[in-house]
């Protein structure tokens, strides 16, 4: 809200500089937003908190000035002006009370023109084109009350009366900015005997608009309905200085205010004079009920004692109507105790213009920012029960994250909200979560996978030139059926660092591998790994990863369709990773780890070499020497896997360290020796095996 | 090198060997010196010797002791220079230490996970319990129970993102009927979560009072992308309730906060302002963290830059979770995770935290 330094000097004496004046109301509730000067005047801009409309006018931010400073406001003589002189009548009715609670109109006989310089020059400072001398009257008393005003050639009102109603379905106005609007019977509308001449509250209409052959005016001051404006202006999508006013709610109280120094303004600039009295319709006049302040409460809530002198002086500055309260008046328990020192509180009744006055928190708040947030103590809130355990996903996911970063993933961030076409690949046959207004088509539904984010971020890195990225990212991802939370990594590069002393490696499918068994391990849990087919990865170079059963995630080669369409550099062989962390959390044991005793005897170890099919996987071999193995064997761990040169075509040869120990006794050779036999003719019966 | 000529008397040579010693660089620089003074013939020393055998007795007095001293100074010496050459060798398994390192893989943590971690660690420390909540939310968690109803002016404050097709599956489903005024069964899930304040009342509706936590995560608006907006950003939430909590209470808080993240004598500043869901309302600033206070392009010479938003949890969300707001009073705090990125870092385009280049995540920490 902009307003002129010497407009507010004439509500409030307050000789200190502008910028003196703005620092204080900051810390009062009226944050400046800037300064600017106005010939040698200046132009102050408040920042009005929607709360506040009652504010958006030179008075009620004088209002503030003069609390603040402790100063009183005074209104400039003249203002009650009353009009006299013969009465051109004009019908008023109010048609729809439910959405007008009061309206104010007067006749005047005008002479239309350029209104005084003065005047232009103040609504120019404050942001508003002048117009004429009758337009620039109703701006003026906006700017300065408040209220806001229309003016309408009383010629082209038929039947020389005012109807405030709802819209006739289909019924179509020309506002005043030249369209041609549709409206609705949600809508009210001012008019005459036949049609519609202003959206009440919004905008009034070109047909009855003054002009410079206006001869009688008719001035219009009311109060709509906040909500029913605010749905107006909305489904029109049109939004002025009225509409920004009713729809935050104005005074009820001042139309009939406005009205008197608009017409007091007239005569004063010699634009006309009005023509009888002001006709005020005011079905359901409203009085607010006062609302009880307990004394103790002040203190109570704010945390710092404000002295009762203050309380009612800030309050009756502010408007308020202050009256002590006998302590029989308060019924909560507090304010029973301060029955001795005699004085309970308060009842207070708020002005009209302060809508946002409804309860006693209210009141207190008013208090205390008057008398300065700056004299609040600094002291902490009490403990009365032993802090309660904080989100168990956050422990979870700093246990992932630190194994991450630990394995040279940078941790990414990235936007939960995707392109509908990089999300394609990941739905899964589910429907995509998508947005009703997303900001742009970049942003248009919400994830289904970590993936399409991390594949964008490595893109962006290499084409920034970088060759090696490993990032990865804990969040949210989205479908119909909710939320969940996953870990997805993207690895793209060399799996060692360059180094001079050469042994530079591309990355492969097992280091990928590798990666997504240590965050199993750190979360104590044992993967299962499948073929996976999904659209995304390269079939045969891509896992599913069970843990008892249940689905954990997939790992594998992005497909390369992908990466180009997100622009990722061409021959890029980029892998990644994707777990469910709630599946992973609910697949892992109970916190029921037990420590095992180390070993007391020593292992003994044997090496087997054959020669399979090399269609054989390393899991069924795996699985066949554990089946005949003794119990003694503790680990089967593959060393060396070689096709060529002496191993004959369609065969690979497989080499096997086992380890076997026993946690009772010393193993001897010989029953090591059986245990071997056993395995090697399982592996030749079943497998067809060949011993090297 | 000078020949050997024993009449310059054995001072004079001594200087001479003085003189040539300093020149030895290398081991075999060294052996060689030491032939040439006192090898068993043709050396200086040897030279000497002979003179002496044939001088006369008064000569051989001073003469001699003079060529003794010099063997004996030439001899200590080079054993004390091949002492320090050897101490100077590098033995045959030594490697170029200068060389780089083979550098294990570590990767570097996001800078708003960094913040989001401190500003748990600090709630932590104050007694608090950091949550989580869902980020798809139904009016009525976001709006409603929050004193804005259908209709608020103060919801064009936050400008919000809304699904095209609502989904039923509510947190609620899970955890059993709220307590308060929350719809039952639970309203359809219609936008992204606009504030992290939706937790509060989520967790309100769950739990008696007393509460003290913190809800940390990605909250979303219909925000252009520039240098200091997102559509989507994090936010840190603070509630506490219970008897006898003030605004004083508030402030405290804060304060031990800001001097937790901004470092010891960072000030706090209260200013009146509005929010539907807190009466009375406070935007909080810290001392500008650039110029203390002082004035500077960065806090628009006010010496102070706003970081949150703050307030009295206003009766009517307690009365929405089914508090008595006769009985117990509460304060709640909202801040950008972004913003005190931004400030802390000296970040200044807020984009950068979305791009996720490697060469701006590499510029913070484990």
């Amino acid at each position: 809200m902009k307003v002129l330094l010497s407009w507010i000097r004439e509500f409030v004496d307050v000789p200190e500089s502008a910028e003196d004046i703005g620092t204080l109301m900051s810390v009062r509730g009226l944050a400046l937003e800037g300064l600017e000067p106005h010939g040698d005047d200046i132009v102050m801009d408040f920042d009005v908190t929607a709360n506040r409309p009652d504010c958006l006018s030179v008075i009620g931010i004088a209002r503030e000035i003069a609390t603040a400073y402790n100063r009183p406001l005074n209104v400039p003589e003249g203002r009650d002006f009353s009009p006299a002189g013969s009465d051109h009548a004009i019908a008023i009715t109010i048609e729809a009370p439910e959405l007008c609670g009061r309206y104010a109109g007067a006749v005047a006989d005008v002479k239309v023109g350029p209104s005084p310089e003065w005047m232009q020059s103040r609504l120019t400072a404050c942001g508003i084109r002048p117009i004429s001398n009758i337009v620039d009257i109703t701006n003026y008393v906006l700017l300065e009350l408040g209220q806001p005003m229309h003016a309408f050639d009383l010629h082209q009102l038929g039947g020389r009366a005012i109807v405030v109603r709802r819209a006739k379905p289909g019924e179509s106005i020309k506002t005043l900015d030249g369209k041609l609007r549709t409206l609705t019977p949600d809508m009210l509308v001012i008019a005459d005997a036949s049609r519609a001449q202003a959206i009440g509250g919004v905008m009034g209409g070109a047909h009855s608009e003054v002009t410079t052959g206006t001869k009688r005016i008719v001035f219009e001051a009311a109060y709509f309905k906040p909500s029913s404006v605010r749905a107006t202006s909305k489904a029109l999508g049109l939004k002025t200085d009225a509409s920004t006013r009713f729809e935050r709610g104005m005074d009820v109280t001042a139309p009939a205010r406005a009205m008197a120094r608009a017409c007091q303004l007239l005569e004063q600039i010699g634009a006309g004079q009005a023509a009888g009295t002001i006709h005020d319709v005011y079905p359901a006049p409203q009085s607010a009920a006062p609302i009880v302040l307990e004394r103790t409460r002040v203190p109570g809530l704010l945390g710092m004692d404000v002295p009762d002198a203050n309380v009612e002086r800030i309050l009756r500055s502010l408007g308020f109507d202050v009256q002590s309260a006998s302590a029989e008046a308060s019924t909560s328990a507090e304010a029973s105790a301060d029955r001795s020192a005699g004085h309970a509180g308060w009842n207070i009744t708020a002005p009209a213009w302060r809508v946002d006055i409804k309860r006693q928190v209210d009141l207190i708040e008013e208090v205390g920012r008057h008398h300065g947030f700056e004299h609040l103590p600094s002291t902490f809130p009490g403990v009365q029960q032993a802090p309660a355990s904080s989100d168990p996903r956050i422990a979870r996911d700093r246990r992932v994250r630190t194994a991450l970063l630990g394995m040279g993933y940078s941790e990414a961030i990235t936007f939960a909200f995707i392109e509908a076409a990089a999300a394609e690949p990941f739905l899964g046959g589910d429907a995509p979560v998508a947005l009703a207004n997303p900001l742009s088509e970049k942003f248009a539904v919400m994830r289904p996978s970590l993936l399409p984010g991390l594949i964008d971020a490595v893109s962006h890195n290499r084409r920034h030139g970088r060759r090696d990225v490993q990032l990865f990212e804990i969040g949210t991802r989205f479908s119909p059926r909710g939320e969940t939370r996953g870990a997805g990594f993207a690895w793209t590069g060399l799996a060692t660092a360059d180094h001079w002393s050469g042994a530079r490696r591309e990355i492969d499918f097992f280091d990928v591998k590798g990666v997504v068994e240590q965050l199993a391990a750190v979360s104590l849990v044992s993967l299962t790994f499948g073929e996976a087919d999904v659209p995304y990865l390269v079939k045969g170079r891509a896992a599913t990863m069970t843990v008892n059963g249940q689905h954990i995630g997939v790992f594998g080669l992005l497909d390369s369709a992908v990466g180009d369409r997100r622009d990722l550099p061409s021959g890029d062989e980029v892998y990644v990773a994707e777990f469910n962390l709630d599946a992973l959390i609910a697949a892992a044991p109970a916190d029921t780890l037990r420590a095992t005793s180390l070993p007391r005897y020593p292992w003994v170890v044997r090496d087997v070499s054959i020669l399979v099919d090399d269609a054989l996987s390393a899991e069924a071999v795996r699985g066949t020497i554990r089946s005949a193995a003794p119990s003694t064997l503790i680990e089967v761990r593959e060393f060396d896997r070689y096709q060529g040169k002496g191993v004959p075509d369609g065969k690979v040869s497989l080499s096997f360290r086992l380890t076997f120990q026993s946690p009772e006794r010393t193993l001897n050779d010989e029953e090591v020796q059986v245990g071997m036999q056993h395995i090697i003719d399982a592996l030749t019966r079943d497998l067809q095996a060949i011993q090297r | 090198m000078t020949a050997i000529d024993t009449s310059i008397g054995p001072d004079r040579a001594r200087e001479l060997f003085r003189a040539e010693l300093a020149d030895v660089r290398t081991d075999a620089e060294l052996q060689a010196l030491r032939t040439r003074w006192v090898g068993r013939k043709g050396s200086w020393v040897a030279a000497f010797m002979e003179a002496l055998a044939t001088a006369t007795p008064e000569q051989k007095k001073t003469f001699g002791r003079g060529a003794n001293e010099l063997k004996k100074e030439v001899e200590a010496t080079i054993a004390e220079r091949e002492a320090a050459l050897a101490a100077a060798r590098r033995p045959a398994h030594a490697v170029d230490i200068t060389l780089p390192g083979r550098t294990p893989a570590l990767g570097h943590r996001h800078p708003l996970s960094l913040i989001r971690d401190e500003v748990g660690a600090i709630f932590t420390r104050l007694g608090y319990q950091v949550l989580e909540g869902p980020e798809i939310e139904d009016d009525y968690h976001n709006f409603e129970a929050l004193n804005m109803p259908e209709e608020h002016p103060a919801r064009d404050m936050q400008d919000t993102l809304y699904l095209a097709t609502p989904t039923f599956a509510s947190a609620d489903a899970s955890v059993g009927r709220p307590r308060g005024k929350a719809p039952w069964p639970p309203q359809p899930l219609t936008l992204l979560r606009t504030h992290t304040s939706a937790m509060q009342i989520r967790h309100m509706e769950q739990n008696a009072p007393p509460v003290r936590l913190v809800a940390i995560g990605p909250v979303y608006r219909k925000d252009n992308l520039d240098l200091t907006h997102t559509p989507m950003f994090h936010q840190v939430e603070g509630l506490v309730v219970g008897k006898g909590v003030t605004l004083a209470d508030l402030k405290g808080t804060l304060a031990a906060m800001a001097e937790a993240l901004f470092g010891a004598g960072t000030g706090v500043r209260f200013r009146p302002s509005f929010f539907p869901y807190t009466e009375p309302s406070a935007e909080v600033d810290i001392q500008c963290i650039k110029c203390k206070g002082a004035g500077c392009a960065m806090c628009k010479r006010t010496g102070w830059i706003e970081i949150l938003g703050s307030g009295m949890v206003h009766p009517a969300v307690f009365e929405a979770v089914g508090y008595d707001p006769n009985e117990i009073t509460g304060f709640a705090f909202g801040m950008g995770v972004e913003r005190v990125a931004l400030l802390k870092w000296g970040v200044e385009d807020i984009r950068l935290f979305y791009e996720n280049d490697l060469r701006f995540l590499e510029q913070f920490g484990l």
